[in-house]
């Protein structure tokens, strides 16, 4: 952060703050917006972009998904681009590997990536339509800016690091529960999503409440991990989960998108700091 | 998840407005303003078309909408409800802009989409389509890349029915609306990004730019289904034919910047002299109208009509007034000094105002209100209402509380302040002075915030304070020192939460992160984001006693009632409102609570107080012609006997005055607020008469206003409007033989106000009132 001598009664120092200004608004803002793009640039590159007819050039991902220490599930994963295409499940308990591959009449993808790479790339364009010869005459064009670049970022990142919150019903008649080649039985239910750099997979095991049941019937609300003994009801029938299953697996190049947009953040942040320490300068004028 | 304002489509569909604001979608009722229908869906929406199925003789209304998600939702225009969805099976991504193409020869409609990454969708939607309710996808009939990336808007050309064009924000292309092939394409000029266009003829199209700029072209022949050199250019260099620029349509003529791009549409009118109009909105508030010519004109096009928001302020007359304005105007200056921060203090009465010029004001509140409202013996009085001014920011004072209102554990005499000089004073409140200065922040006080009940002792004691270099400090009023300083923040402060129990102080920042940090050592205990930041905020709201005050308190509950629009609670709240109300109004001590909610509606209540003191004095007022109005609507016989209470100008100069110190004084807090609440409020009701009969052309009493309903203004409004009469009944009903004529008024001439003043409220004044409060049954 940059820090001003507040004084206001000797010239030099007044007329200091006005050229050091103008170099911020011609030199210093083009460089950290370059250094922006750049970052960006890099960021939006790990996303690999599927561009129309180029689908082949996508490098294919598998993931393992397990946890070492209680290994009731293990997943494969084999993805391409962000639509996963073939699936393996080991439950333990039932000692049965499912085998799923999704459906090739129908697209599933992870979409909170799509959108972080749309919410990218409009931060992108929106830095590209300033360019070098581009004149700032104000503080207040720079902070407009950087408002609607930090918006998009945060925007982005939002998506990677919070994932949607569903309820069960919400979940069970979900486009991603259609996907499946054998269909999924019907007493499991599973998601898929993001948190932060990991990719994650629920598997839940439902059974159904008999309906003369002694239980409490009382439906879960929307969590993005549901406990076992939460309950919903679809379709007249009341079914609650016995078992949940997460595993999960760490995505390098999403660990290395989450610090790109936290650095650009930061970057922008710092130059809206150094604009507001020149615009409080000016405000503080003496009565 | 933070709300931003930044997308927002709007369109007019006969009397309802639909309003998209990231994630929520409201109906509104644009006769009152009411909001009628609210949903809001997991996705934010950027773009909302209006578009109406005719299946058979029926007509409905559905909303198409597109954001960041890859499909295009429809949406029953009544409910808000989700219908159905258009989905993509090929490279399914955001649509960045929509068009709904109507065909007069087949039932069918299309729709006609562009994705962000620049392939052109194509849905039909049939009249089967369109019955549908279930939630099964639509998927699409056609998709061509086209490579428009970053397309800003599309639209049809209804004169030819065979091209379609398309703006991006660097260049605009024109396609065949047939096989979607290229006809010509448009480079913006350097600097220029288009934001959208429209076919204006068969041969022409307008199209603007961020900047609120608008360019007509010619297309060239290629382009037109007429010509027989349409197609001719087909898989030819696009560059070759830049259509010539027609005319250029007047920039803003204020180069002022806007927060976001102007909103601009192209109509077709349906009267003559404006057939073709180019409507602009813009987000200082100003309105422009452009008619388009068929003739091209010769320069640029001037501005049909325009006007602002800032224009209408500056009309009003007389300028609403400020509440501490009298002390405020400086001798050679227009402008008072403005006041910058407020609290007011009921336990005292007194209303303490932080100005731009860095000093502070405390005066007795109503008192001060009494300036600006009302007319009488205190106007010859100067330096009048009694204050003081504590000196000691150099700069504008942001923030000010009274920390003593919050909690009793504070000392009731410290007042604290926040500046824009990085300091935070400590004032004593009974004697001004100035008890100790913290300079502990880097950046200007933003926030001065009171700790919870349940936090350790040496923290009760202490005032939190946020400032704009991303610092919190926990400042210490009986230690007269800060005991903890967390600056380690990179991101603005948004919130400051609490977690007693833990001795946590909870910052949640701008970027969505969150610190945690240990009051007692000043350790930052975590610093999280995603979705654990969001659970920890949501953890400390859940176990945050209620820390906020019954007044306050039943506010909130008033305005959830009213968001919730339920009428018991609402009357529930009403009659529990009013009970404390006319309590407090009687009882002496807290009578002046009123007066914070009066003081919202002071500038109708001064300007009407003005005119009743105009009209009875017989001179021309320069109230205009509201005040001319009046003489010929009677007022009503509540009104008109209630209005003796406004002490005229006229009755004061009639009289020899002889001892001005001594009258105001003795009558007290009780006096003065009674007096203030009654006349401003006989006042608000007249006008509120006056307006009503003006606006039906009938002449009105109370009860007629209250018996038969709205008379077509807001029904909304009305319930506010409803509300304050109710209180004002219960209040006169609770006050027998109330006068507000001291026994020094009593000895004016009876012929200068040409009726003695009435003891008591008149019969038929009660009359009125107890219709009014059947209502409340």
């Amino acid at each position: 952060m940059l820090y001003l001598v507040l004084s206001c009664n000797s010239s030099p120092l007044v007329q200091m703050p006005e050229e050091e200004f103008n170099w911020l608004l011609k030199e210093e803002v083009h460089a950290v917006l370059k250094q922006l793009q750049d970052v960006l640039k890099e960021a939006s590159r790990r996303f690999c972009m599927p561009s129309p007819g180029l689908e082949s050039q996508l490098k294919q991902e598998n993931f393992i998904l397990g946890s070492s220490t209680y290994g009731t599930l293990r997943c494969c994963l084999f993805m391409l681009g962000f639509s996963p295409q073939d699936i393996n499940l080991k439950i333990a308990k039932s000692s049965q590997v499912l085998h799923f591959q999704f459906r090739e009449d129908k697209q599933w993808k992870l979409q909170q990536i799509q959108d972080a790479r749309n919410h990218v790339n409009q931060a992108l364009q929106l830095l590209s339509s300033r360019d070098e010869t581009y004149h700032f005459k104000t503080g207040a064009e720079v902070n407009k800016l950087m408002d609607a670049v930090m918006l998009q970022l945060t925007r982005a990142r939002n998506r990677l690091t919070t994932p949607a919150s569903m309820t069960l019903p919400e979940l069970a008649t979900s486009g991603l529960m259609k996907m499946f080649t054998p269909p999924m039985p019907g007493d499991a239910m599973i998601n898929f999503y993001i948190n932060l750099s990991k990719l994650c997979l629920t598997v839940y095991q439902l059974h159904v409440l008999p309906p003369n049941t002694t239980k409490n019937f009382r439906p879960a609300g929307s969590s993005v991990l549901h406990n076992p003994g939460a309950m919903f009801e679809l379709n007249n029938n009341r079914f609650e989960v016995s078992h949940v299953h997460k595993v999960e697996c760490v995505v390098p190049w999403l660990n290395d998108t989450l610090v790109f947009f936290t650095i650009s953040l930061q970057l922008c942040q710092q130059l809206k700091d150094k604009i507001s320490v020149f615009s409080s300068f000016w405000n503080y004028r003496p009565f | 998840m933070y709300r931003d304002t930044s997308h927002k489509a709007f369109t007019n569909i006969g009397f309802t407005l639909y309003h998209v604001v990231s994630r929520e979608m409201c109906l509104w009722d644009v006769n009152d303003g009411r909001c009628i229908e609210f949903t809001k869906l997991a996705c934010a929406h950027t773009g909302i078309q209006f578009y109406q199925f005719t299946i058979g003789t029926e007509k409905e209304g559905r909303l198409l909408c597109n954001g960041h998600y890859p499909e295009i939702l429809v949406v029953d225009a009544t409910s808000l409800e989700v219908l159905y969805s258009l989905v993509s099976k090929i490279c399914p991504d955001w649509i960045s802009s929509m068009s709904i193409i109507r065909s007069h020869r087949t039932q069918e409609d299309t729709v006609v989409a562009v994705s962000v990454t620049g392939i052109l969708k194509v849905w039909i939607i049939t009249a089967e389509v369109s019955k549908m309710q279930d939630l099964d996808p639509v998927f699409e009939e056609e998709s061509k890349p086209i490579y428009c990336q970053g397309c800003q808007s599309i639209s049809f050309c209804s004169f030819t029915q065979s091209s379609l064009l398309v703006v991006c924000s660097k260049y605009w292309r024109v396609f065949d609306a047939g096989d979607y092939s290229l006809l010509c394409s448009v480079a913006s000029e350097s600097d220029q990004s288009w934001t959208g266009g429209e076919f204006v003829a068969a041969d022409k199209v307008i199209i603007w730019t961020e900047d609120g700029c608008s360019y007509i072209y010619k297309l060239p022949a290629s382009c037109l289904s007429a010509s027989e050199h349409f197609r001719s250019d087909i898989g030819k260099t696009k560059e070759g034919s830049i259509p010539p620029l027609i005319y250029k349509i007047a920039e803003r003529a204020d180069k002022q910047l806007l927060i976001c791009p102007p909103v601009t549409r192209f109509f077709f009118g349906r009267r003559e002299p404006f057939h073709k109009l180019l409507i602009q909105g813009d987000s200082a508030g100003r309105l422009s109208l452009w008619s388009v010519p068929d003739s091209t004109p010769r320069q640029t096009l001037q501005v049909s009509s325009t006007i602002s928001l800032q224009e209408a302020f500056d009309k009003l007359k007389p300028v609403s007034a400020g509440i501490i304005d009298q002390l405020s105007v400086l001798p050679g200056k227009e402008e008072p000094i403005k006041v910058t921060a407020s609290v007011y203090i009921p336990s005292q009465g007194r209303l303490v105002c932080g100005r731009e010029d860095g000093s502070i004001i405390l005066v007795p509140a109503t008192q001060t209100a009494i300036v600006q409202l009302l007319q009488g013996e205190h106007m010859l009085r100067r330096g009048w209402p009694p204050h003081r001014t504590l000196r000691g920011h150099r700069n504008k004072v942001t923030c000010v509380l009274y920390p003593y209102q919050v909690s009793a554990r504070y000392d009731q005499r410290s007042l604290v302040s926040g500046g824009v000089d990085f300091s935070v004073i400590v004032w004593d409140i009974f004697t001004g002075e100035m008890k100790h200065i913290f300079c502990v922040h880097g950046g200007e006080i933003t926030q001065l915030i009171v700790p919870p009940e349940n936090c350790s002792t040496r923290v009760q004691h202490c005032v939190c304070s946020v400032a704009s270099d991303h610092s919190v400090g926990l400042l210490s009023l009986r230690e007269r020192k800060c005991i903890m300083l967390a600056s380690r923040h990179l991101f603005p402060i948004q919130v400051i939460k609490w977690r007693p129990a833990d001795d946590y102080l909870v910052v949640g920042c701008s970027d969505g992160s969150v610190y945690v940090w240990q009051m007692d050592t000043g350790a930052l205990d975590r610093c999280v984001m995603g979705i654990t930041a969001v659970e920890i905020l949501n953890a400390c709201d859940e176990l945050a006693p209620a820390t906020v005050d019954a007044l306050s308190h039943s506010a909130v509950n008033l305005k959830q009632a009213m968001t919730r629009r339920s009428l018991a609670a609402l009357k529930n709240m009403a009659q529990h409102k009013l009970q404390t109300l006319a309590t407090n109004l009687l009882a002496a001590d807290n009578a002046d609570k009123v007066t914070t909610a009066l003081i919202t509606f002071r500038n109708t209540r001064k300007q009407t107080s003005l005119e009743t003191g105009g009209a009875r004095r017989g001179n021309s007022s320069p109230g205009g012609q509201f005040a001319a109005g009046s003489s010929e609507v009677p007022a009503s016989p509540a009104a008109h006997h209630l209005g003796q209470v406004c002490f005229t100008k006229k009755r004061l100069q009639g009289q020899s005055y002889r001892k001005p110190s001594s009258t105001l004084a003795p009558r007290g807090l009780q006096f003065d607020t009674c007096g203030l609440v009654l006349s401003s409020s006989v006042s608000f009701q007249e006008s509120l008469l006056r307006q009503l009969s003006l606006a039906t052309g009938r002449k009105l009493t109370l009860s007629d206003i209250v018996g038969k309903g709205a008379y077509g203004l807001s029904r909304a409004v009305t319930t506010q409007h409803l509300l304050s009469v109710i209180s004002l009944a219960n209040t006169l009903m609770g006050m027998t033989n109330a006068t507000f004529v001291g026994e020094h008024m009593k000895k004016a001439p009876a012929s200068l106000c040409g009726a003695t003043p009435p003891p008591s409220p008149s019969p038929s004044l009660r009359a009125s009132i107890a219709d009014i409060s059947v209502i409340k049954r």
